[in-house]
């Protein structure tokens, strides 16, 4: 198992080296000289100029060049962004990265979930009406053009109905004179939640366990979730953060939809087509006779080994949902890394540009990382040495 | 004797996109509580739909034209989908064909078993679900520690075991073995198969076994079924069938396999393919490949009738056997009346 | 010989369209894109019958008679955009662009993707592991942030922009995909009875090995198109592309006058190519699914 982490890890090391060496080369490599170019840019401040020639080392070769930049990329010194004068790249990410971590996670963790329950139902009840609504739905949303699907959810939600807030990350005049700074209170959140779903992990672990599942220990688990969660409330209202935590919560509801929106069908389509494969199975088929009950033939048996297929793809298709969130961000004004690549790259900041360019890239192999101890977990097939497993 | 499972003139046919395929047709039999029934025929003849059907699982595609299968006096085809999912296991457990494929591969063999046993006998606690899974693991010869595997890391032939323990869980009246050990090697097959008719015996439970293998049904059956092309063709006690067989479709059967213990013959192949189930040839459906077949073959269906007691055969000209089979088989060699084509 | 050969690669098209008709969502797709076809193919008969080009030009047409943006009115259809250029001409000038966006960008992709796919398959070693941890790392680029970022410095027009999203996708996910395919054919008997009968390398992918990877190929090109489409789009609204007219660029021009603040009041301004964009991309879609019950014949019913 750790050696299997240390492999994994070497890889994402070397697979980020590379990354940042052909974000770096690929902006070397365009068309008229980037640095004279932003040299001369009057809108530049003459400190941050200086600062540039300093980090990019434009005195030496192209190579010392490189390695500086890969040595200054490692020690975490970005440079300074010039539409954010003189605040560092790296200051402004790291305050940017837990935000599109917090929406990425979560539109995620929601658009797999649905996509796995729907996906699965659509696939038991092959070539009924159900199956062939949610699959034009599904293709529907999975291809809509989601800088104007994000702009009919603003109209709707926010603009007509009212119900949610317009966009961005916080109401401005609430938080006049608010005893805590943003950032503190979306930590508060962050962590708070992490600690609530660990809690209800534990607890549903805890009751559920077992291949008996009793009433009694279905209430219990139900009674302690619920009980966590209240006191999770209670603790927030009583320090006086839940009117802001809910304030960031609510301006997250659509953000968080139209990312689940648009890709939920894609786990859906593929947990369909591939459990369309187990239910073909022999094991299925032995479910049946073992004279279990039809839901767990379907989520234990045909669902549970389609569902790896889906975890693989999961992983091939970050990257394009990364984009997605990337956009989804910019149309909310979220304030996180899209939203600052897509400013920085219109604004012409060379130094926040290539920052968030490679944040991003760094994000998407941790999330890669994770995706692929998940799917190890999930196939006991699978051995952390890498050898196939013995088959006698 | 208490009969335990009864088909009354059982039809089954599936929908294709070519026709219907008649893959069952008028199949007739009893089993008696604790007896054990040999269901052999060359592949494809229907046998496994015969076991789909008894299990009620067959596919979406099938369609029961006429008949019952009378479980306990109960007709399994009237029953609610709730009776007949507490039916499955705990009267009529099944070893599938495909034992390897039969486990789930991302769950521990235990938990398997065990899950059958919580959900068929809600008042079993699981602890006491995992320790009968242990002592059938005993019983079936599998090492207690291996019941926390993953169904990769057993051995063909211990996955064998574990879906036969499997089907011994919840302690049926009634175990199909569809081929319950063609992908085995003889010495291991022979082996389970031993094992499995010592355990029938000990808990008198009724069986029925099959496959296309005649040596294995002799071993343990009790009463014998021969199938052709979706018809029962003969029926009887296994000693009967096998020493005085009188379809000749049977006698083709037996001269194709080998007799360890028995003389020497030559084996013979049966001439000709199985007929195509869309369309099946008009009257006996063995005629077109049968060396005593006649103008009545050719145009009546040959009724069931009793030939001896117990012993039932459907042919117009029944094969007559004076003497053992092996002095038959020498004569047939000899005169050529059944099996034409010979090879060393 | 290539006669025979003719009427095999004819039969074998029949049998699969025979396969495809009967997926009940790839039908819908084909029908969609049909009708998309006969919509783009209408531009050149309008503009040089009924349309006056002065008026009428998707790009600097103007109509002096009405106050931009003017709702659907008998003159305009879908009604003008705010510098008083007509939808409906916009739209369908547009739909051939998008055809041919999509479907060359698709087309390098997939030759890109196939040809690495079987090379990496029939040599493995070290071509095998170069090209996978390119396509591993590939995968890993968020394109279209990529593609802002780039777009900010070069001003990408029309043909640049489709090689580059062909390029970078033939490199990516796809050259895997694609190559478990190939090793999937190369396994097979007849690749090895070739290379005894003395086939070079050359032919062995070509006439053996690219012809069975086919198939997946032109399945991957549907998908190919629909985000080759929805690419083109984004980076239209978000303003970064130097193409004079596409769907996603009526939205922008929309978004930059402002008049997608009051959404419901201007609708004909977002909703034709809006739709449009979903439509044609999730048609490409569908088609993509019905192909896949004939390539993958696990997924058919009987």
């Amino acid at each position: 198992m750790r050696r299997y982490l240390l492999n994994r890890l070497g890889q994402v090391v070397l697979t980020l080296i590379i990354y940042i060496t052909l974000v770096y080369f690929l902006l070397q490599a365009m068309p008229g000289d980037i640095t004279q170019m932003y040299l001369a840019n009057p809108r530049i401040p003459q400190a941050a100029r200086e600062e540039l020639q300093k980090q990019l080392g434009l005195d030496q070769g192209v190579v010392m060049q490189y390695l500086n930049y890969l040595k200054n990329f490692f020690s975490g010194e970005l440079g300074v962004s010039f539409s954010h004068y003189p605040r560092p790249v790296w200051d402004i990410l790291m305050e940017r990265l837990p935000r599109t971590f917090v929406l990425f996670l979560t539109a995620h963790v929601l658009s797999f979930y649905l996509g796995y329950l729907l996906g699965r139902i659509i696939a038991w009840r092959r070539g009924k009406v159900v199956d062939y609504a949610a699959t034009v739905v599904g293709i529907t949303f999975w291809t809509a053009f989601y800088p104007l699907l994000s702009l009919v959810l603003i109209w709707v939600f926010a603009y007509t109905l009212k119900l949610l807030p317009l966009n961005q990350f916080i109401e401005p005049r609430l938080w006049q004179g608010a005893p805590f700074p943003t950032n503190t209170v979306f930590g508060y959140m962050v962590y708070g939640g992490g600690a609530v779903a660990v809690g209800l992990f534990l607890v549903f672990y805890a009751f559920l366990r077992g291949l008996k599942r009793s009433r009694r220990n279905t209430a219990r688990a139900w009674l302690s979730a619920f009980a966590i969660i209240a006191v999770a409330l209670a603790v927030a209202w009583r320090t006086g953060l839940l009117v802001y935590i809910w304030d960031i919560a609510s301006h997250m509801i659509l953000p968080v939809c139209t990312l689940t929106l648009i890709s939920f069908a894609g786990t859906m389509l593929l947990m369909r087509d591939s459990m369309l494969e187990t239910v073909q199975e022999d094991y299925v088929m032995a479910a049946r006779a073992k004279g279990l009950p039809d839901t767990i033939v379907r989520d234990r048996y045909a669902a549970r080994t389609a569902m790896l297929p889906t975890v693989t793809s999961l992983v091939l298709s970050l990257a394009s949902s990364m984009s997605g969130g990337l956009v989804t961000e910019t149309m909310f004004s979220w304030p996180g890394l899209g939203q600052i690549l897509f400013h920085s790259a219109l604004a012409n900041d060379y130094p926040l540009a290539t920052g968030a360019l490679a944040f991003t890239g760094v994000f998407l192999l941790i999330a890669h990382f994770v995706a692929d101890i998940l799917y190890a977990v999930l196939d006991p097939r699978i051995t952390y040495a890498g050898q196939p497993a013995v088959e006698g | 004797m208490d009969t335990l499972l009864k088909l009354d003139d059982f039809t089954m046919h599936y929908r294709t996109k070519a026709g219907w395929v008649q893959a069952v047709d008028g199949v007739t039999l009893s089993l008696a509580r604790g007896q054990a029934l040999g269901l052999v025929g060359e592949s494809g003849c229907g046998k496994t739909s015969v076991a789909m059907s008894i299990m009620k699982l067959l596919p979406y595609n099938s369609k029961v034209v006429r008949g019952r299968i009378l479980f306990e006096d109960r007709d399994i085809y009237s029953m609610s989908d709730e009776e007949v999912r507490r039916m499955r296991w705990k009267g009529i457990a099944m070893i599938f064909q495909a034992a390897m494929n039969s486990l789930n591969p991302v769950y521990r063999v235990g938990n398997q078993i065990v899950e059958a046993i919580v959900t068929h006998e809600p008042e079993t606690s699981e602890r006491e679900a995992r320790e009968r899974v242990a002592s059938l693991f005993e019983l079936v010869g599998i090492p207690k520690e291996r019941v926390d595997h993953y169904p990769h890391e057993y051995s063909g032939g211990m996955k064998q075991r574990a879906v036969i323990a499997m089907a011994l869980a919840c302690n049926p009246k009634l175990v199909i073995a569809d081929e319950p050990t063609t992908a085995l090697d003889v010495i291991v097959q022979d082996k389970i198969l031993r094992e499995i008719d010592q355990i029938r015996r000990k808990i008198n439970m009724s069986m029925i076994y099959i496959s296309h293998d005649v040596s294995v049904i002799a071993e343990v059956s009790d009463v014998v079924a021969v199938m052709y092309a979706g018809k029962l063709v003969e029926m009887g006690p296994a000693d009967n069938v096998f020493k005085k067989p009188r379809h000749p479709y049977t006698c083709g059967l037996m001269m194709a396999y080998p007799s360890i213990l028995g003389d020497k013959h030559e084996l013979a192949t049966i001439p000709g393919e199985p007929p195509n189930l869309l369309d099946p040839p008009a009257g006996c459906r063995f005629h077109p490949r049968c060396d005593r077949a006649s103008v009545e073959c050719r145009e009546a269906d040959p009724v069931w009738r009793a030939v001896a007691e117990g012993h039932y055969t459907a042919c117009h000209n029944p094969v007559e056997i004076t003497g053992t089979w092996s002095e038959a088989v020498k004569a047939l060699n000899g005169g050529e009346r059944l099996g034409a084509s010979s090879n060393a | 010989m290539w006669k025979i050969r003719w009427k095999l690669t004819v039969r074998g098209l029949a049998q699969n369209w025979a396969v495809f008709r009967e997926s009940r969502v790839g039908m819908l797709g084909v029908v969609i894109i049909l009708l998309f076809g006969v919509f783009g193919a209408l531009w050149p008969i309008m503009i040089n019958t009924v349309w006056d080009p002065l008026v009428y030009h998707p790009v600097v047409g103007f109509d002096p008679m009405v106050l931009h943006p003017s709702p659907p009115t008998r003159a305009h259809l879908l009604g003008t955009d705010p510098i008083g250029r007509d939808i409906l001409a916009q739209l369908m000038f547009s739909t051939g662009r998008e055809f041919l966006l999509g479907v060359l960008s698709a087309l390098i992709t997939v030759v890109i993707g196939t040809v690495i796919g079987t090379v990496a398959a029939y040599y493995g070693g070290f071509t095998d592991t170069f090209f996978m941890r390119v396509a591993d790392i590939m995968m890993l680029f968020p394109f279209i942030p990529l593609l802002v970022v780039v777009g900010s410095m070069v001003r990408l027009t029309f043909f640049p922009f489709a090689m580059i999203l062909g390029v970078l996708g033939g490199f990516g996910g796809i050259t895997i995909i694609l190559k478990a395919q190939a090793l999937s054919v190369k396994v097979r008997p007849y690749i090895d009875a070739a290379r005894v009968a003395g086939g070079s390398s050359f032919h062995i992918i070509r006439a053996h090995i690219i012809p069975n990877v086919l198939p997946l190929s032109f399945l991957y090109m549907m998908f190919n198109v629909t985000s080759a489409i929805l690419s083109e789009a984004t980076l239209s609204f978000f303003g970064v592309l130097n193409i004079d007219m596409s769907w996603g660029m009526m939205i922008h021009t929309a978004d930059v006058a402002g008049y997608l603040f009051d959404f419901g009041k201007y609708w004909w301004l977002w909703l034709p190519s809006g739709v449009a964009i979903t439509l044609f991309c999730a048609a490409f879609y569908m088609v993509g699914r019905g192909l896949d019950e004939v390539v993958n014949p696990r997924l058919r019913k009987r």
